[in-house]
């Protein structure tokens, strides 16, 4: 229902860019999080897909694991990862796509303050006026119970000026 | 920002009282369902004060082909996309530039079987954002019991312009009736 879809916080990203975007203090009220983020990344060399990284209550140990599915544009595939030091928010728009071009990413947290690990999915898209671009689905799971209270963006170089998060709260009942 | 439940929010304990629901951050703009077979399914007069925009729907194609999104009236080369693809045996990607709309489920179109309608759910982030070029990012898919596909596809509009109509039209044949779309818009979190 719609009046259980509520806003929480939005990072609009300035001048000069910047290569972490965090949410601390996240509100322990809901039953869901989603995430949906506007996102260019700048490196040298540029590069038309970068990935970008995912850590939660600043949690840098071997906790997180991921599976993929991949189209490239022109192929396909699957990959996964165990025991990985951060989670993963597929290959999105670098600065060497097209000008003015920025990926579309929606990430979903499930019961993010129960006391199991904490299972979310990262669907994304990284366009570009190019046959190269990636799509990707992304199942992942952060083995740890403790609520989630915050978490951060890395950047492959740093988000580019106009990227946006935008983090939302979803309530499974009224 | 934390939310308010209804159960609290409301003034006089019935929950459909008037003034008392927080509408929350998803709001419903327009729905469109064909009473008749249609060519083309247009939203416009676009609400300019939301930050996304989101488009669910059901749809029905008499000749099973794709829907071709277009933005702001434009049929320009403007546009490309990508996609991402399985038909039930194996998994299948490609990509258009310079195209004149944004195709989605083009692998195996929407069905034209009488009563099966695919779904689709469409996400455009920052559509007023006039430093942006608009992507758009969507799941859809079609079953009709033999044949049938899903897809998740991208999408790429390549003008700064704020978007203030979107345009649903398809190769050949229409829109069958009963064909849904709606359109939701998103408030800046935060806000």
């Amino acid at each position: 229902m719609a009046y259980t879809y509520s806003k929480i916080a939005t990072y609009t990203v300035g001048s000069g860019g910047i290569a972490n975007v965090s949410f601390l203090n996240i509100p322990q009220t809901y039953t869901d999080l989603i995430v949906k983020a506007s996102i260019r990344t700048v490196a040298t060399p540029a590069q038309i897909y970068a990935d970008t990284t995912f850590i939660i209550n600043g949690d840098t140990g071997s906790n997180y694991s991921l599976k993929f599915l991949r189209g490239s544009g022109s192929g396909t595939g699957s990959q996964s990862t165990t025991n990985g030091t951060a989670g993963y928010l597929t290959q999105l728009t670098g600065n060497g796509a097209t000008a003015n071009t920025f990926g579309n990413l929606e990430m979903y947290f499930y019961n993010y303050t129960s006391g199991n690990y904490k299972s979310f999915s990262a669907d994304g898209v990284g366009e570009n006026n190019g046959t190269t671009a990636y799509a990707e689905i992304t199942g992942e799971v952060w083995q740890r119970t403790d609520p989630i209270t915050s978490f951060s963006f890395n950047a492959t170089g740093v988000f580019a000026q106009y990227s946006t998060f935008h983090l939302y709260g979803i309530k499974a009942e009224v | 920002m934390a939310s308010i439940s209804l159960k609290y929010k409301s003034k006089s304990g019935n929950l459909t009282a008037p003034g008392d629901v927080d509408p929350g951050a998803m709001i419903p703009l327009a729905t469109t369902t064909l009473s008749t077979a249609t060519a083309t399914i247009t939203f416009s007069s676009i609400p300019q004060n939301y930050e996304h925009l989101q488009v669910r729907g059901i749809l029905n194609n008499s000749a099973t082909d794709a829907a071709l999104m277009t933005f702001n009236g434009d049929t320009g080369s403007n546009y490309s996309r990508h996609r991402l693809t399985g038909n039930g045996s194996g998994a299948g990607a490609a990509s258009g530039v310079n195209n004149t709309s944004i195709a989605i489920n083009g692998l195996t179109g929407f069905q034209s079987t009488t009563s099966v309608y695919g779904p689709v759910i469409l996400d455009i982030l920052d559509y007023v954002n006039t430093s942006k070029y608009k992507t758009i990012r969507s799941l859809s898919g079609t079953e009709n019991n033999t044949s049938g596909g899903i897809e998740f596809n991208s999408g790429l509009w390549m003008s700064t312009n704020a978007i203030t109509s979107i345009t649903f039209s398809t190769v050949s044949g229409t829109w069958a009736q009963y064909s849904t779309l709606a359109l939701y818009g998103i408030k800046r979190a935060g806000a």
